[in-house]
Parts: structure tokens; sequence; C-alpha cells
């Protein structure tokens, strides 16, 4: 199996004419990437929930009267509820989820957000992307910064991947980025067309001293790059474990295949949306949910036990939602929220902390407990290995959950 | 005849770069400057019977209001595209671009974001202290920052923040104390919901003393803004901006900007003044900064369309090719405004950006999918994404540029296209694709495309 995945890479990347168009110093580092070993790194993904999703109808305080006063239509019946042991469980819809919960495959951080709680979608988003104060702004991302600060000398397009066409703040930093790809071949058909083929072919604009056109030089030639190399990696194993039909699963498919394709990405990031719940939640935050946790779950069968010691999942979303329902069957914008954990690696599962004080409210809104910074620094920290400080613009508790 | 060097240089940067008719002329760039004295408001929204703030007066159907106000901002939205690409006043256009993206505001109400322009485009080429009065009583910017919420008793220190950090001084020449006490100052400033219209309400505003850059005094709002426009730190960070939006995002010329920010400030904060010392002078057609410049996604969408001047087969198509590239005009990303230069520029993004000309001159396909917003009641997530076409009269442009050989009409087109020119290796691959047995619009069209193509067309 071994020889023959070797030997196909070896034929993809020099039976083709393509490996003509990649320019020489590109060609150093693909060696480099290539020739890693096998042996597993660390891999973070990260899941963005878009939208606020109601994180009180999906880990649910059912033993809470307050909860059932706010939401005299809204709020998930104790009998309908998947219980744990304690004092929160889990929406009809997640199963799936519930599995990974049982099995010590899962850890809940309840109250997550930040100071001065800004509940409009873009600011927020914003404010969770880029790893500011609600007072400060910033074109970079965490995950981008993180790039700058550990990928000086590996290939950096493809060490972070976005599974989607454009890519998001979190994964842009200042001098490097991160990539953005559907999958890997509609990425591959979209870089080698005639034109981009020979335009990356021709090596004299790389020479030119002008540093900006040197710089879409360069970007196009490492996409191409990039784009070749992982296509011909992706091709070697397909993943034979059943996934739902919906773009989220497709996705989180895509993620699958790259990670065991072994092409050194550290991180990769996706979204599933639709969470802004204003109006007639219940049917659609119940579709929502079962597509996220089903897609998980089939996710987390096909990297399997073994590389899920590896392998964390980080699941969030830019704020919860308000605490009382609305008039129209939904819930309006709101603040704190709970973060998802899932990997085999966990150190503490389960409920990590408090459940959300729904006596204390500000406006009507949970207040929260803990920063979602303290979070990017444990993975930065603990799971990643770099130090976090200059990341995140300060210093944040790391826990001690991984 | 071709257009000089250095009148190209000029309206790549004051402009979207030359428009055919006047790709042959001796361009007068202080005649062309005054073309914008030209004020064109947008009238596209009317004023609306209910409260122009619209969302929180109708609790009874706020979806229905949500949605219209949504498709009025679009409509806004796309007039303001087409009349950036209009061949008048484009100076002024420009500018309001460049305030726009400087006092970058989301107005949910349209009515609100409408007035918030015109007020940005009547003042983008006068003065900056009238402008900083005119916008900081803006409805838009005041409901944007919530100083609606600014009161005696619960100050609310968004609006002054702002104010000082990303509109006047910039960070470093403030205190959190002057943050404080310059919000008391603008206690009280606010606007009526029915009306749309600025009102100083007495009753919540702080009338005690305040302490602000040293001086003590029981300063008004407008006093503190006089005290930020004293100091000439507020005119070294409005000149500095301003360079690094006609001049170069990544040489910085220290010496030059003093000169410049000195003029500035004697003059009394002229926009006009300083426009025309930078386009006056002999640095700002240096080969150095000649090309050199990345241009923002609507800066190359109104390229495209001007220079071609190609119409949209479907209204809503320029919505959706902004949200791909991740630039939507009254939609930025924050206060801070949007990023600039290779902060533009990532892996997909470039491709994007490459592929556009394609997409727009030849109908060609493209299944690229823009990012889903979150918002539930943002309408463009879902625009029609598959009708992005331009229609363009390529006879009328091949009248323009078919010379006596295939090379010098792609020389001429190259000319045109391009900011500064392009390798002859490129050169060739674009004469490979043009071919050879084509009429002369299908060889205009695919010259077009390829020279647009290029890494050299992001380029201005």
């Amino acid at each position: 199996m071994k020889t023959s995945r070797r030997k196909f890479i070896k034929q993809t990347l020099l039976g083709t004419s393509g490996t003509l168009l990649v320019p020489n110093f590109l060609k150093a580092l693909e060696v480099e990437t290539s020739s890693l070993p096998t042996t597993a790194e660390r891999i973070l993904v990260v899941i963005q929930l878009s939208g606020g999703n109601d994180g009180l109808n999906t880990i649910i305080p059912y033993r809470n009267d307050l909860y059932y006063q706010a939401r005299p239509h809204l709020a998930i019946r104790p009998d309908k509820v998947l219980k744990t042991s304690g004092e929160l469980g889990f929406h009809s819809a997640l199963s799936s989820l519930r599995e990974l919960f049982d099995q010590g495959s899962m850890a809940i951080l309840n109250n997550v957000g930040y100071p001065n709680p800004d509940r409009s979608h873009f600011r927020s988003m914003d404010i969770w992307h880029s790893a500011s104060d609600a007072n400060t702004y910033t074109n970079t991302g965490w995950i981008g910064r993180y790039l700058d600060s550990s990928c000086s000398s590996c290939h950096p397009a493809h060490h972070a991947i976005e599974v989607d066409d454009t890519l998001s703040m979190a994964l842009k930093g200042n001098s490097t980025k991160g990539m953005a790809l559907k999958n890997p071949k509609k990425l591959y058909q979209a870089t080698h067309n005639n034109f981009f083929d020979t335009l990356s072919r021709q090596r004299e604009s790389h020479a030119r001293a002008e540093p900006t056109l040197n710089y879409l030089y360069k970007t196009m030639a490492e996409t191409v790059s990039s784009a070749e190399f992982i296509y011909a990696k992706s091709q070697v194993k397909q993943s034979t474990v059943e996934y739902p039909q919906n773009e989220f699963s497709r996705r989180l498919k895509t993620v699958a295949e790259l990670i065991h394709a072994n092409i050194n990405t550290r991180v990769y990031y996706l979204s599933l949306s639709g969470f802004d719940t204003h109006a007639n939640q219940e049917i659609q935050h119940q579709r929502l949910l079962s597509m996220y946790a089903d897609g998980v779950r089939a996710f987390v069968k096909d990297i399997g036990d073994t590389r899920m010691k590896d392998v964390v999942i980080m699941t969030f979303s830019e704020f919860g939602r308000r605490v009382a329902e609305n008039a129209s069957g939904g819930t309006d914008h709101g603040t704190a929220n709970n973060v998802f954990i899932i990997s085999k690696a966990l150190k503490k599962k389960g409920f990590l902390n408090d459940t959300p004080d729904l006596s204390s409210l500000d406006q009507g809104d949970l207040i929260h407990q803990l920063d979602f910074r303290s979070i990017y620094a444990t993975l930065l920290n603990i799971w990643l290995e770099v130090p976090p400080e200059k990341i995140l613009n300060g210093s944040f508790p790391v826990l001690d959950f991984i | 005849m071709v257009l000089k060097q250095n009148s190209k240089h000029f309206l790549h940067r004051a402009a979207f770069g030359p428009l055919l008719r006047e790709n042959h002329l001796d361009l007068n760039i202080s005649s062309w400057i005054k073309g914008s004295e030209e004020n064109k408001p947008l009238q596209v929204v009317e004023k609306p019977q209910i409260s122009p703030e619209l969302i929180k007066v109708s609790k009874e159907n706020p979806k229905q209001v949500i949605v219209k106000s949504r498709d009025e901002l679009i409509k806004l939205n796309v007039s303001w595209i087409n009349q950036l690409g209009e061949p008048t006043a484009t100076l002024r256009e420009k500018m309001t671009l460049f305030w726009h993206d400087h006092f970058a505001c989301r107005v949910r109400s349209a009515w609100l974001a409408q007035q918030q322009n015109n007020t940005l485009r009547y003042h983008a080429l006068g003065n900056f202290r009238d402008l900083l009065f005119a916008v900081s009583k803006d409805p838009g910017m005041l409901q944007f920052l919530n100083n609606q919420q600014n009161k005696k008793d619960s100050p609310n220190e968004n609006f002054a923040r702002e104010v000082l950090e990303l509109f006047t001084l910039g960070r470093g020449h403030y205190t959190e104390e002057d943050i404080k006490n310059s919000a008391r100052a603008f206690t009280g400033w606010a606007f009526n919901p029915l009306s749309g219209v600025f009102v100083f309400r007495e009753k919540i505003h702080d009338y005690g003393i305040k302490t602000f850059k040293g001086k003590t005094g029981k300063f008004s709002g407008e006093d503190i803004l006089n005290i930020i426009l004293d100091d000439k730190h507020t005119a070294r960070f409005i000149t500095e901006k301003v360079w690094r939006y006609f001049v170069s995002d990544e040489v910085i010329d220290k010496d030059v900007i003093t000169t410049l920010t000195d003029n500035f400030f004697q003059s009394g904060y002229q926009l006009d003044g300083l426009l025309g010392d930078i386009f006056s002078s002999s640095w700002f057609y240096d080969p150095l900064y000649v090309g050199s410049r990345i241009k923002s996604p609507v800066e190359l969408l109104v390229g495209i369309t001007a220079q071609t001047g190609g119409q949209f087969q479907h209204a809503q198509a320029p919505v959706f090719i902004q949200r791909a590239l991740s630039q939507v005009l009254l939609f930025p990303p924050n206060v801070g405004g949007w990023p600039s230069g290779t902060g533009w520029i990532d892996s997909s993004s470039l491709m994007f950006r490459m592929s556009l000309p394609s997409v727009l001159l030849k109908n060609a396909e493209t299944d690229i999918e823009a990012k889903d917003d979150g918002d539930i009641n943002n309408e463009t997530n879902a625009a029609g994404s598959k009708r992005l076409g331009l229609t363009v009269d390529w006879k009328r442009l091949a009248s323009f540029f078919t010379r006596h050989t295939t090379e010098e009409t792609l020389q001429a087109i190259e000319d045109y296209l391009l900011a500064k020119s392009t390798t002859s290796a490129n050169r060739n691959i674009i004469r490979r694709q043009t071919g050879k047995s084509l009429n002369d619009p299908e060889l205009i069209q695919r010259a077009f495309i390829g020279y647009m193509s290029l890494p050299e067309y992001q380029l201005c």
C-alpha cells in the first residue's frame, strides 16, 4: 500500500506536464513538504456555526425553572432532552454528539464570551476571528497570526486550509495567509487552465524588483503549486465512511481526506450557517443541529480512534441568543455561549465549568464567565505548541482540558 | 496621440484608470480636477413614511421592514457602483469612497445610509473640519456608534473613542481619560428617529467640567472637535491616510508627508489643497510609485466596467461580485474600514480576481460562492450568482484600438489597461490567446480579457 501510494504521487507529480510550471524555488519547498515523515502531527479543526447558535436550546438547562419561564413556547420539554448525569442535557437532534460525549471524547465549556459583548453578527464574528478586544480593530485573524509566528520556513499556503471558496479573516495573517479551497479537484481545475499554467511558467517577473508585483506572482505560483500538490495527494485514498448528504458533511469529508493524505496542514476551518433563528426557530434549529452532529460523528469515525488522538475539533458561534424567546417563535441576538471540544486526546471531559446562570442576566443576556481567548490560548500553547501571548496580543489563562 | 505616462498614472490613481475618450487626449490635469466640482447626490431611496430608524419602530412586522430596507440598501449600493464608473466628477466619487472607508459605517436604514453618503460626497473635496462636524452629527453614524445611548447618567464611550482613534488623532495622541471626558461632552448628541435629523438633547447632556487633552472647561461636543482639530496630529493622521490611498501603501516618505501636513494644517484643513499639492508635485509621478498599488475590489470592479463601458445584464450582479471579493459598499467589516494593499490578496482571492475578466466579459461561468455572513436578513447571500456578465460594445472598442498590425493593436490595449507595461513573455502569451484570423471585435475582446487577467492589472 505504502509503496504504491508513493509511486502514485510520484507519477502524478512528475508524469504530467504540471511540474514544468512550478517555479524552481517552489519545487524546493515541495520536496521538503512531501518528504515529511508520515507520522501524524497534531491537527486543529475549527467549526464555525454562523448566525449565532442558540446555546440554551442546544445544551439544555432542563432542571432550571427560569429557562422554562423565559421560553414558554420554545423551551425543550424535559422528556425530550437527552439527559446527562448533571444539570444539562442535549437537544434531541444531538444523539450523535451525545455518543461522543458518553465515550469521553467531548468537553463542553459554558458561558464563553468576552467583555462588552457586541450583538451585531459581523462585529462579533470579527472579534472571534481577530481575537481582539471589543473596542480594537484589526485586519488579521488569530490563525493567520499563528501562521505568521510559526510558519516562516514552511510551505505557507496550505498550512491552514479553509474549506470554502473564500478565505475568512481568521486565517489571514500579516505576512502569511491560509488557503481556501472547496475541494482539491475544484481548486486544481481552477488553477490549471491554460492561461494560469503559462503565466506561472514564465519566470521573468519573479526576478523583478517591484515588491507588490512580485508578491502577486509569488502568491499565484504558490497557489498553483499547492493546488497540484494537494490534488495529487488527495487522490490517493478516498474516504469510505458514509457521510450524510449535505454540503457541510461534504466539506467535513474533504477535511478527513486531506488529513488522511498527510498534506502537512495544521489547521482546518469550516462553517455551517443558518443559525440566525429570529423566527420559527424550532424546525430550523433541529435540522441544523442534526446536520452538525451527524456530520461530526461521521467525520470522527472516518478519522478513526487512533488518529483522533492527534485531532481536536473546536466548535463556536459568534454569540448565543437572548434567554427569553421573542414573539415570532424565535430568539434574538445574545451574548455568552457554549463551545465544544471534541477529541480523543482530552484530559478533561464532559462539562468543564458552571452551568449558565439564568438568575443574573445583563439586559436579558447571559454574562460571560470564560473569555474565548483562553480557549484559543490553550489550543495554541498546548496543542499547536506556540507561545500564545503575541498571537493573542495579551495573556489569557491556559486551561487544562488537553 | 497616446496618453502621456504622467497623465495615465494620474488617471489610475485619481480615477479608475483612463477612459476611452481620455485615451487620445493630452490631458489637462487641473481642468480634469475642476470637473469634480460637480456634486451629484445619490437619490434612489425615498424618505420612509415611518421612522428612518425603522427596525425599532415596527414591532408588528419587523421582517418585512428589514427586508425592504435591505433591498433599498442594495439598490443604493448598485447605483453608487454605477456612479463611481461615470466619467464626471470622478475625483469627488473616489474621495467619497475614501471617506466611506475612513468613516466606515453600517447603517441599517437605507434612507440614513443615503443621507450619510451624500454628506460624505458634499464635503469630499472641501474642508475636513466641515466634514468632521457633519459626520459627527450624522444620524447614521450616531446610531452606529451608539451615541443615542450616550447620556449624562450612563455615558457610552463608543462614539468618542472612534472619533479619537479612527477619525482624527490616531492611537497614541490621547488617553483613556480623554475618551471618558469627551464622551461626556458628546452626551445628548442624538437624532430624531421620526425625522432622521440631528438633535441636541439638553436634558441628557452633561454640562459639567471636563478635562480633555490638558485643557479644562465646560466643554461641549463642538469644543472637543475644535480641540482635536487644533492638534496637528489630526492633520498628519489624515494626510498619511490620503497618502496611502493616492500615492503608496508601501513607501512612506516622512519628509514629504511632513511638508504636506504643514500646508494642510495651515490651510485650515482644505482637502482640495492637499490633493492639489499631491497631484502637482513631481514626486507623485516617480516611477517608483507607478503601477505599485494593489486595487481594492471596488476599484478593480469599477475599473473593468468603466474601461470597457460595459453594462451589467443583471442588476444584482455587482453585489454578488463585491461579496465574492469581500468588499461590499455600505457594509464595511467594522468601523476600522476595509483592509488595503496586500491585505486584499490571498490564494483564493487572487485566483478569483484574475478570473473575473473572463466571468464578466466572456460570460464564463463561475461556481464561486460568496460567504454567508450569518445574517438571516441578508438578501445578497443568495443573490443571482450565475448571471454576472457585462454587455460590451466590442465594435466600438475595436474602432478605438484597431491599428495596422495586431502587435500595434495589442500594444495600444496594453497601454490603455495597464498602469505599467508587462513583460514580453506575457505579451506573447496574450498574442497566442488572441489568435490571428479573427475579426476585429473578437480580437479586441480576447486581448482585453488577456491583459485584464494578468497580475499586472491588479495594480494601479
